[in-house]
């Protein structure tokens, strides 16, 4: 396989909602962000990606055949991944196979997701009907009329977890790591809790939606669109010359996806784990190398749907052991200061969530961490589905 | 009587357009919808669902290979055994709870009415694979403290049924009778429903008086602050309700309407709900983000007299930050 690079990004800005602009707009923004910060034209691009997650949001059954031709692809292959809430990585991934394998120098993966154009007509506001939508996600057969949701199946597992390690994932912790997200948000200038002061007091008493996840402690719903651009080596080298930026290389890449279905063994999901994310870090880890995940990695941008899903795959990913995840805070595994910055972009609970394309807005900044931080490598992951049954995982690492 | 339709009426908004302006522009917006009718088949599943509806059973899959027993039965051939086929079994009624279920207390447009509810997984004794199935406690709102890991449960069945996981419920078997343990085929008619009684507040001393008199003043300046924040009135939008609150030093009522948010000591002849708490000074700690009234109601603080209203309390659980955020 041939080493692939990312050699550009851009993301619009992260909001509830975008009233001034369509799905159409927000791509040609970030499409135009994405190749400013590359200095190329269009022109060099050879293929596109599209990571668009739910029709229904778009209102549209095929909601990147309009995005072609506006985003300047017109006569070029293009293609669209969807993996739930994992789209934006798998998207990513299938970019980064199709540099890899020869068959394009230069592709684009282009996340845009367009959610709270949903409404409920009934309470007159936009959250209950964005969650219906998600909604269609679930098993259609056996769980959706159940009420099966997002927050539900995901609470599934942080409550199995909570099964087998009682003393773990305490409300104090949770707080915690969700005041440092909103401090860390608050350098980034596209995130959605951009000026919002949100303190671990808050977040403690902040209501629950779904027990036991609190309103503060869960991602955002956000309008907004993601683009990164890899290249194979050569073109890597000669396009990072020109914009003055080193590449930062893809090094590792992961992924699995379990099973929906709840047993007693791993021939179905085992709830108080989420197998996807320790499986397809192990992977990306190998393939990059890594025998320790902490000393070796310094960047974590992590898919926080949910703060204590996020302590719980950082223990899948290796950060700390099962059972003691407390230890993020604890014992300053992530605090200011400590050997992991985790999602300085404030992640998807205070950067957004833009569900297409939140993994390219975590890719934007885990590359803008190694950039002007001058750090040497960063871990990109992504989960969805129910039951955090897929994960995607991506090492990137830069270049001189 | 009109029939039940597949899209809720009421759910329906009237065609439409309006216009949003965003600086100095304006933008528009047209109410719009996806939808599809189905005549969806159940294809290998409809034995599973035509036995919940017809004979009040409960069918897993098991494979004459590893034996594994998969309930519900979600797949012709065992993956594991180069798609060996399932046989068909009868499943006992009873079993435990996988793992702590998650109760969904904010959900879904088309699922508002019916929160709180709980969604668990069921190991049917001799199964291999958990049934979702939703959790009910007969003994009033659905809180945490009931149901755990390994929680034995038992399927109840549904006086109605159409052919849908809808069918069936679990409840815990320590809120049954003997007899009804026992019973295959229990529905949902048997079970002893216990009525939500409002629960006695103490009558108000003269110090719960005072104590009131002060909360109603934060509270009244609160409702002048979110007449004032744009973004409090879009929480409140759209929505009318008049609310009787019982607490140890008095009564008063909240009055959401026309967008504004108004707080009166007394009572009102008719309220859409009734809240009822010992301690005004809850009301307190919700305008200092140290308690929120949904979670007060989990652990039992706060009363409300119907689960439906969940939707007003949210709506009131914003406001404080909304203010909050206006001002900053």
């Amino acid at each position: 396989m041939r080493e692939v690079a990312v050699v550009g990004a851009g993301i619009t800005e992260c909001k509830g909602r975008w009233v001034e602009r369509t799905y159409y707009g927000l791509s040609q923004m970030a499409v135009k962000a994405a190749l400013e910060d590359a200095c190329i034209s269009v022109k060099d691009v050879d293929a596109v990606v599209y990571g668009i997650y739910n029709d229904i949001f778009e209102l549209s059954a095929i909601p990147e055949h309009p995005l072609q031709g506006i985003i300047g692809m017109a006569n070029k292959p293009g293609l669209r991944v969807t993996t739930g809430g994992a789209t934006g990585a798998y998207a990513m991934l299938t970019g980064y196979s199709l540099v890899a394998s020869g068959l394009y120098d230069v592709v684009m993966c282009l996340g845009v997701e367009k959610a709270t154009d949903c409404f409920d007509f009934t309470s007159q506001t936009s959250t209950p009907e964005v969650i219906k939508t998600i909604g269609w996600s679930g098993d259609t057969f056996y769980e959706r009329e159940l009420g099966w949701t997002a927050s539900d199946s995901y609470a599934e597992v942080v409550l199995a977890y909570m099964d087998e390690y009682p003393e773990d994932l305490k409300d104090e912790v949770s707080a915690q790591i969700t005041e440092i997200l909103c401090n860390n948000a608050q350098n980034n200038p596209y995130a959605q809790r951009h000026g919002e002061q949100v303190t671990a007091e808050m977040a403690m008493n902040s209501r629950y939606h779904v027990y036991p996840f609190k309103l503060l402690e869960t991602c955002v719903y956000t309008e907004g669109a993601g683009v990164v651009i890899f290249a194979s080596k050569d073109k890597a080298k000669a396009i990072c010359r020109n914009a003055g930026v080193p590449p930062i290389w893809i090094t590792g890449l992961g992924a699995s996806n379990e099973h929906h279905v709840a047993g007693k063994d791993l021939r179905h999901k085992l709830m108080h784990r989420i197998m996807s994310d320790n499986i397809s870090a192990r992977a990306a880890y190998k393939m990059a190398g890594i025998k320790d995940p902490i000393k070796e990695i310094q960047v974590v941008e992590l898919h926080d749907a949910f703060i204590k899903q996020l302590q719980i795959t950082m223990a899948e990913m290796g950060f700390t052991e099962l059972g003691r995840s407390d230890d993020l805070i604890n014992e300053g595994l992530m605090t200011p200061g400590g050997p992991i910055l985790v999602n300085p972009s404030g992640g998807l609970t205070y950067g957004g969530h833009f569900v297409g394309g939140s993994n390219m807005f975590s890719c934007w900044s885990a590359r803008r961490e190694l950039i002007q931080r001058g750090m040497h490598r960063a871990l990109i992951h992504g989960t969805g589905s129910t039951v955090a049954q897929y994960g995607c995982v991506m090492i990137i690492e830069r270049g001189s | 009587m009109a029939k039940e339709k597949v899209i809720p009426v009421h759910m329906i908004p009237d065609v439409g357009s309006e216009v949003i302006e965003v600086g100095n522009e304006r933008f528009l917006q047209t109410n719009e919808a996806m939808f599809t009718f189905y005549k969806r088949t159940k294809g290998e599943h409809s034995p599973y669902f035509l036995a919940l509806k017809e004979q009040k059973t409960i069918l897993g899959g098991r494979c004459p290979e590893c034996k594994i027993v998969r309930v519900p039965p979600f797949e012709l051939y065992c993956p594991e055994c180069d798609f060996a086929e399932l046989e068909l079994i009868k499943m006992p009624d009873t079993g435990v709870l996988n793992s702590t279920p998650p109760i969904t207390y904010f959900a879904h447009s088309l699922l508002q009415h019916q929160v709180p509810f709980g969604r668990g997984r069921v190991f049917l004794k001799g199964a291999d694979t958990a049934l979702p199935i939703h959790v009910y406690t007969t003994k009033g709102v659905l809180t945490p403290r009931i149901f755990k890991k390994g929680t034995p449960v038992k399927v109840v069945f549904r006086d109605k049924r159409v052919g849908k996981p809808t069918d069936i419920f679990a409840v815990p078997v320590s809120e049954l009778k003997a007899a009804q343990r026992k019973k295959r085929g229990l529905l949902e008619s048997e079970l002893d429903w216990t009525s939500a009684k409002t629960p006695k507040v103490p009558k108000p001393t003269k110090k719960a008086k005072e104590n009131l008199s002060v909360v109603m003043d934060q509270l009244q300046d609160l409702g002048r602050e979110a007449a004032k924040s744009t973004r409090a009135q879009n929480n409140l939008a759209g929505w009318k309700r008049t609310i009787q609150v019982k607490t140890g030093g008095g009564p008063f009522v909240i009055q959401i309407a026309r967008k504004r948010l108004k707080f009166q000591e007394g009572t009102v002849k008719k309220a859409d709900f009734v809240m009822a708490v010992k301690d005004p000074g809850l009301f307190q700690n919700w305008m200092n983000f140290k308690d929120s009234l949904t979670n007060a109601i989990i652990a039992e603080k706060l009363w409300i007299s119907k689960n439906t209203e969940f939707t007003t309390v949210f709506k009131l659980d914003r406001i404080p930050r909304s203010v909050r955020r206006s001002k900053s």
